[in-house]
């Protein structure tokens, strides 16, 4: 018997408009997993990432976390439970980067010596500057801002990562350098990730579990190695342009 | 000319201090209205376009009809609770001017409040929900200081325009630089006007200076620039709260007399005349000055003001809504007996001159076409231009004189009061309108037409006293029949002229040498 799952969605369904968006998914998120949603726009990746920190209310089912079911739980204490790095980062901009860092633990009212101090580690652990603390977030290239999320994300020390389109529209070479801090991360701090991301090559690479959503359905849930030759039609569209591109690149390599 | 500068200076403190006051009094107002309008309107945004709606259709209404409209709603409000609690509100002065200048700043304050919660990045909502916040939270710590530079643009317009507003709360009676700008325009004493008009821009200038170094200062943090714009304001505060505290009167005194004046030279001179009179006797007196026409009976009726002089065709129109025709006896006799049944009002005294619509013409013009009265008139007008003010042709006198006398010009056309005399001096009109009290009637030497047929109303000037002292209706007795026309016109007429124009205040003296009511 595996220990309880962080995440537990329990045939859950989210309808608009008369459309089933999320379509009675069933999904266990364990303790230390690094899963990746993935699947094409529109599948449903980002709805089933926020029914966990109750910014989305199921219409049927039910979603725990901890083991505890979000639609009666304080949705604030909840969300300072857990570190979340929203899609396009968004930093509060007049706040420094200290103070973005400094956001969670603020609001659970840490004592202010402990946050200063975080805020350093922090820092360290996404390889910012300390310099960095007093500059506003206007003053950040795309990278950096995205690392200075991740810290804020982390800086109450959550269990449990919840990260929508964390490289967004970074550069290759800061993507890559991002996602590796993103698993050293995941390790050192022994968390619980589950990352939303409309790029395969991404879940396959940084996530030790890839989930596809098709049309608000689970199509495929399996450790990347396995995935790659996933039957499921919805899976091989995904996969056929990374591993097309892969294959073109390598060719282009004289021999 | 330096004397007429050094006078409109000396109005200026007590005007300045005034109208600072009421200003930042209906901003406070609207900013309590306009923030749980912003913040029902970012909660649910169906209601935003309703809300901005409605403080648009505000906007529309002139400031002057939104300050006028104010008087009569709030006599009705006065009446009731007169009725219900035993006491009435002030229907004139600072709450109707409060009330509508505070209505009149809502649009910015809500355009800005919601177009600045609006700026606010939706991914910055989002992580401000995603890690935590409370709703209030995220209110104070994230939308407010980053909507803060588009709400405080929506605060400095609204500044500026109640600001600029506030002139004109003159016409119902609350004390404000349009005292000013009201009088020196009537009586053009442009030392008035300027000083009045400048004082309003500079102040307009430098409180939204003030308001926008605070808010820059705030939102860079730099403290400097916060202290500075907040020191301007603070002083500002304190200078309108000392001046106050300086000039108050003791609460212990009763009210003083409030004479009344609507907003032309010739009530002005007759408001000092009366508390000159009334002064004699020993009794304290201010005078409110600039009153809008409609305003002035219906403040007298209520006890805002407690004497002034009106005229017996206006009175017999709107006062006692009569439409038909009537000898001047009549019309005294009528206005002596209904204005106490229907309105609480005496008609105290006939002051003995008629400020009446005329038609006149060049006096040498007249005598060359041998035309003395409007029936002479009535055979040649067919080959003469008539020039009128702005608002004579839609009077009932035009429809009266064209009923009474067949009259029908050659051509027709209405000018601005100053600009309607230049036209008959310079030969461009050969009749015009015009107030038989006019102090340019003898200056201009001008020949009123006669009226045999008395299709004109009478408007004889009379004093009307209020039912809060009924007792100066006695005191001010001695006023009756002692006004000439001819005095009335010389002492209008030094007002109204450009080289050795007098104050209302002195004509008033010379027009009480002159009738014998006691000269200096």
């Amino acid at each position: 018997m595996p220990p309880d799952p962080v995440i537990s969605y329990r045939s859950v369904s989210v309808v608009r408009g008369g459309h089933a968006i999320i379509d009675d998914v069933s999904l266990a998120i364990a303790r230390g997993d690094f899963a990746a949603l993935t699947g094409a726009s529109g599948a449903g990746k980002t709805t089933l990432l926020r029914l966990a920190i109750a910014m989305v209310a199921a219409d049927a089912g039910q979603v725990l976390v901890a083991g505890r079911d979000v639609a009666t739980t304080d949705p604030a204490v909840l969300r300072r439970s857990i570190g979340y790095a929203s899609q396009g980062v968004g930093l509060f901009p007049h706040w420094t980067v200290a103070e973005n860092i400094a956001a969670v633990p603020r609001l659970l009212q840490r004592e202010p010596a402990w946050i200063a101090a975080r805020v350093a580690v922090m820092l360290d652990l996404v390889e910012l500057p300390r310099a960095f603390a007093d500059r506003l977030p206007a003053q950040l290239s795309g990278g950096q801002a995205s690392r200075v999320g991740l810290a804020r994300a982390l800086a109450a020390e959550p269990k449990l990562l919840l990260l929508d389109e964390p490289f967004g529209a970074l550069d290759p070479e800061t993507r890559a350098s991002l996602g590796d801090r993103l698993v050293a991360l995941h390790r050192d701090q022994r968390l619980t990730t589950l990352m939303v991301t409309h790029d395969l090559a991404d879940a396959l690479l940084r996530a030790d579990r890839v989930v596809v959503l098709d049309k608000g359905r689970i199509v495929a849930d399996a450790p990347p190695t396995v995935l790659v030759t996933h039957p499921h039609p919805a899976v091989q569209a995904l996969v056929a342009s990374p591993l097309d591109q892969a294959r073109r690149i390598a060719a282009l390599v004289v021999p | 000319m330096t004397a007429q500068w050094q006078r409109a200076l000396a109005m200026l403190p007590d005007r300045l201090a005034a109208h600072l006051g009421v200003s930042a009094a209906a901003l406070a107002l609207a900013i309590l209205v306009a923030v749980p309008l912003v913040l029902a309107m970012a909660a649910r945004p169906r209601w935003r376009a309703p809300v901005l709606a409605v403080a648009g259709v505000i906007q529309t209404v002139p400031a002057l009809a939104l300050l006028a409209l104010f008087y009569p709603l709030l006599l009705l409000v006065s009446q009731a609770t007169q009725r219900l609690a035993g006491f009435g509100v002030p229907a004139l002065g600072l709450l109707p001017s409060l009330l509508a200048l505070s209505l009149y700043a809502l649009l910015p304050l809500l355009r800005g409040g919601a177009d600045g919660l609006a700026s606010v990045p939706a991914a910055t909502l989002d992580a401000a929900d995603g890690i935590g916040m409370t709703r209030r939270q995220r209110l104070l710590q994230v939308e407010l200081p980053l909507a803060a530079p588009i709400v405080m643009g929506g605060v400095r317009i609204a500044a500026v325009w109640t600001i600029g507003a506030a002139t004109l709360a003159t016409t119902v009676g609350q004390k404000s630089l349009g005292d000013m700008i009201f009088a020196g325009l009537q009586i053009e004493d442009w030392a008035l006007v300027v000083t009045g008009c400048l004082a309003a821009a500079a102040l307009a200038i430098i409180v939204d200076t003030a308001l926008w170094q605070a808010e820059t200062g705030l939102a860079q943090r730099r403290r400097g620039k916060a202290l500075f714009g907040l020191g301007i304001i603070a002083a500002l505060a304190a200078g309108v709260i000392g001046w106050d505290w300086q000039t108050r009167a003791p609460a212990s005194a009763a009210r003083p007399v409030v004479v009344g004046a609507k907003n032309f030279g010739e009530q002005y001179i007759l408001a000092e005349l009366i508390a000159d009179q009334l002064r004699r006797q020993g009794i304290a007196v201010t005078v409110r000055s600039g009153l809008g026409s409609a305003v002035a009976f219906r403040a007298l009726a209520a006890g805002d003001i407690d004497v002034y002089v009106d005229y017996t065709g206006t009175l017999w129109a709107n006062a006692l809504g009569r439409k038909d025709a009537a000898s001047r006896e009549t019309m005294l006799a009528d206005l002596r007996r209904d204005l106490p049944r229907r309105h609480h009002v005496e008609l105290a005294a006939a002051l003995g001159f008629e400020n009446a619509y005329a038609l006149a013409m060049r006096r040498t013009e007249a005598q060359r076409l041998g035309i003395v009265s409007l029936a002479d008139l009535a055979a040649r007008a067919g080959h003469l231009r008539l020039a009128t003010d702005t608002e004579f042709q839609q009077r009932g006198e035009w429809a009266a004189l064209q009923r009474g006398y067949g009259l029908k010009f050659a051509r027709l056309t209405a000018y601005t009061p100053t600009l309607m005399v230049r036209a008959l001096t310079g030969g461009d009109a050969d009749v015009i309108t015009a107030f038989s009290s006019d102090g340019r009637i003898a200056a201009d030497d001008l020949l009123l037409l006669t009226d045999p047929r008395a299709a004109l109303p009478a408007y004889d000037a009379v004093l009307l006293v209020g039912p809060r002292r009924p007792d100066l209706a006695a005191k001010l007795a001695g006023l009756a029949g002692r006004i000439p026309v001819s005095a009335m016109r010389e002492a209008n007429w030094q007002v109204d002229r450009d080289a050795d124009k007098q104050t209302p205040a002195q004509a008033a003296a010379w027009l009480a040498a002159k009738t014998g009511l006691g000269g200096r």
